[in-house]
C-alpha cells in the first residue's frame, strides 16, 4: 500500500529532514510513527500525501509513484487519503456539517447525499447531534472528532494523523486513539505520528521510530493495556441510538451546503 | 463534478463572498463604476458631438451678412448672383424681419433681446447652401473671399471653419476620455486584484483544507474568478444605470438649449451599453487572473 525506497528529503538551506528511508506499510496496518520533535515524522507524513516532494528515492502509494505524479493528479491521490492534524484545522465560521463535507462538495455530490455522508461520518465519531454547531462551540476533543469525521467522510484507504492527541488531555486522548483503532479495524490503513511513548507502549502495534531523519527501528510490539475493540460493537464514542425525531433533525441539517 | 455544477458552485461562493465582505466588494465595484461611468460619459458626449457634426456637415451653409441698409431689391439681386455661382446648391435671402422672426422661434427665452428697437436689429443675409462635392475645394474658398471683399457684405460666417474645429475638438476630447477611462480601468483592475488577493488570504485556511481533501486548482480558484467577474459586471451595470440617469437629468434640465442639442441628443445604443458592462466584466476577471496568476494561494 505504502512503500518508501531510499527516500531522502533535504531543504534548500541544506537542512536534512529525512535520509535514506526504506520501509513498507501493508494495507490495513496500524502504524505508530514516533521520534523526538524534529525527527522527521511530519515530513514523512507530508510526503505520503504529496505536500512535500522527496529529494531522492521513490514513494509508492497504492501503486502510484507520488514523487512523480503530475501536479494535476495530486487532488485525486489526496481523495484516497484522510489527514488529521494536531490543531484540528477546522474553519471556525463554518458549521460542523460544512467542515466535514468539503470533499463531497468538491466531488459535486448532491446535498442530500452530503447530508447522509456527514451524518454517517459524524455518527462514527459520536457527534451526529452537533451537525449545526460551529467549531468554537465544541470542546477540543469534539473538534478533533469533527476533524476525524472530515478525514473519514469518503472512506479513505489511508488515514494519516499527525500528533492528533497533542492538544488533548489524557482521557480525551484515549477516546481519540480508540477511534483510530476502530477505523483501522474496518480496514483503513492508519499511520499515526506521536511522541507519546506511553500511549504506544499501552496500545502496541507496529512502531516506526525516527531519529534525526533516519529510521532507527521498525518493531511490532505488544501493548501493555490494549483497549478491547469489538468490530460488531458501536464505537464507544458514538451517539446513543437517536430517536426517530432526532434522526429526522440530524438527517436534515442546515440548508447551507457551502 | 460537471463543469456546469462547478460554475454554479463558483458563482454561489462568489455571491456569498460579495455579501460577506460587502464593504471591500463595494470599493471594487465602485472603482469599476466610476471608471466606466467616465468612459461611458466621454463616449456619449463625443458620440453625440460627432453625430451633430455629421448632421451639420449635411446642412452646411455659408451665411453672408449684408449692410443694415440693404434694400429688398438689392437682396434679391445678390441672391440671384450667388445662385448662379458654381458649387452653390441653394440660396435663401433672409430679410431683417425674417431674421428677427427666426430668432423668436429658435430662442424663445431670449425674445426680448430683439424687441423694442427703432430699426430692425438683425441684418439681412444670404444663406448659401454648398453642394456636397463643392464643400471643400479652393475655388469655393476663392469665391467666398471675393464676396468678403464686396462693400455690400459686412461679414461671412462659414460653417465649415468651426465644423472643422469642432471635429478636431471631438477627436481630442475622445482621446482624453479614452486615456482617462483607460487609466481608471487599469486602477480598477489593480484594486480588484488587490481585493481578491486579500480575500484569498483571508480564506487561506479554507483553501489549504480544500487542497488537502483533494480539490483541484480549478475548483479552488473558480470562486475568485467568478467574484472578479461579478464585481466587474455589477460595476458595468451600475455605470450604465448612473450614466442613463445623468443623461436623463441633463436632458430634462437643459431642454431646448444649445448644450442639449449638442451633447445629449441620444443615449448610448444597446450595443454600447452591453460593451460597457462586458468591459466591466472583463476588467474584473482580469483583476482576478492577475491576482491569482503567480500566487500559490
Amino acid at each position: 500500500m505504502i512503500q518508501f525506497f531510499h527516500v531522502a528529503k533535504r531543504y534548500p538551506g541544506g537542512q536534512t529532514a529525512l535520509e535514506d528511508l526504506t520501509f513498507e506499510i501493508a494495507r490495513g496496518q496500524f502504524v505508530f510513527l514516533t521520534g523526538a520533535s524534529g525527527a522527521g515524522k511530519t515530513t514523512l507524513l507530508r510526503l505520503i500525501f504529496r505536500e512535500e516532494v522527496p529529494s531522492d528515492g521513490q514513494i509508492l502509494v497504492n501503486g502510484r509513484n507520488v514523487a512523480s505524479i503530475p501536479q494535476s493528479k495530486i487532488p485525486y491521490l489526496r481523495r484516497t487519503i484522510g489527514v488529521v492534524f494536531q490543531d484540528f484545522r477546522l474553519i471556525p465560521r463554518k458549521t460542523v456539517f460544512e467542515n466535514v463535507t468539503y470533499l463531497p462538495r468538491v466531488l459535486g455530490i448532491p446535498l442530500k447525499t452530503q447530508k447522509q455522508m456527514a451524518y454517517t461520518a459524524l455518527r462514527r465519531v459520536g457527534l451526529a447531534h452537533r451537525l449545526n454547531a460551529f467549531p468554537p462551540e465544541l470542546s477540543g476533543g469534539e473538534q478533533q472528532r469533527v476533524a476525524i469525521a472530515r478525514a473519514l467522510i469518503n472512506e479513505p484507504d489511508i488515514l494519516i494523523a499527525d500528533e492528533p492527541t497533542g492538544n488533548l488531555d489524557p482521557d480525551l486522548s484515549r477516546e481519540i486513539l480508540r477511534l483510530f483503532l476502530e477505523v483501522n479495524l474496518r480496514g483503513t490503513t492508519v499511520i499515526l505520528a506521536t511522541h507519546d511513548r506511553d500511549t504506544i507502549q499501552r496500545i502496541g502495534r507496529r512502531v516506526i521510530t525516527l531519529d534525526r531523519g533516519r529510521l532507527v527501528s521498525d518493531l511490532e510490539i505488544d501493548g501493555s493495556d490494549p483497549p478491547s475493540l469489538d468490530p460488531a460493537e458501536e464505537p464507544a464514542a458514538a451517539d446513543p441510538e437517536p430517536s426517530p425525531s432526532e434522526t429526522a433533525t440530524a438527517a436534515e441539517p442546515a440548508e447551507e451546503g457551502t | 463534478m460537471s463543469f456546469l455544477q462547478a460554475v454554479r458552485y463558483f458563482f454561489r461562493e462568489a455571491l456569498l463572498n460579495l455579501v460577506r465582505s460587502w464593504k471591500v466588494s463595494l470599493l471594487a465595484i465602485l472603482t469599476i463604476t466610476v471608471s466606466l461611468f467616465l468612459g461611458g460619459a466621454f463616449l456619449l458626449v463625443t458620440g453625440n458631438l460627432a453625430e451633430s457634426a455629421e448632421r451639420w456637415r449635411g446642412e452646411m451653409r455659408v451665411v453672408v451678412y449684408l449692410q443694415p441698409d440693404t434694400s429688398a431689391a438689392e437682396l434679391s439681386r445678390l441672391a440671384a448672383e450667388a445662385r448662379a455661382a458654381a458649387g452653390v446648391s441653394s440660396v435663401e435671402a433672409v430679410s431683417p424681419a425674417e431674421a428677427r422672426e427666426r430668432f423668436h422661434q429658435v430662442f424663445p427665452g431670449l425674445s426680448n433681446l430683439v424687441e423694442g428697437w427703432e430699426k430692425e436689429p438683425l441684418p439681412a443675409s444670404l444663406e448659401i447652401g454648398l453642394a456636397e462635392r463643392a464643400a471643400r475645394p479652393p475655388e469655393v474658398k476663392a469665391w467666398l473671399d471675393r464676396w468678403r471683399g464686396r462693400p455690400e457684405v459686412t461679414m461671412i460666417d462659414d460653417d465649415r471653419e468651426w465644423l472643422g474645429q469642432l471635429e478636431t475638438a471631438v477627436a481630442v476630447v475622445r482621446g482624453i476620455g479614452l486615456a482617462l477611462a483607460g487609466g481608471l480601468l487599469a486602477a480598477a483592475i489593480f484594486i480588484i486584484a488587490s481585493i481578491i488577493r486579500l480575500t484569498a488570504f483571508l480564506h487561506h485556511e479554507e483553501i489549504s483544507i480544500m487542497r488537502l481533501v483533494g480539490a483541484t486548482e480549478f475548483f479552488i480558484r473558480g470562486p475568485f474568478y467568478a467574484e472578479g467577474l461579478l464585481q466587474g459586471l455589477i460595476g458595468g451595470g451600475l455605470a450604465s444605470g448612473a450614466l442613463y440617469t445623468a443623461f436623463r437629468v441633463f436632458e430634462e434640465r437643459s431642454r431646448s438649449t444649445l448644450f442639449s442639442s449638442l451633447l445629449a441628443t441620444e443615449f448610448l445604443s444597446p450595443r454600447q451599453v452591453a460593451f460597457l458592462i462586458v468591459l466591466g466584466g472583463i476588467a474584473g476577471l482580469l483583476g482576478a487572473v492577475v491576482s491569482l496568476r503567480r500566487e500559490s494561494l
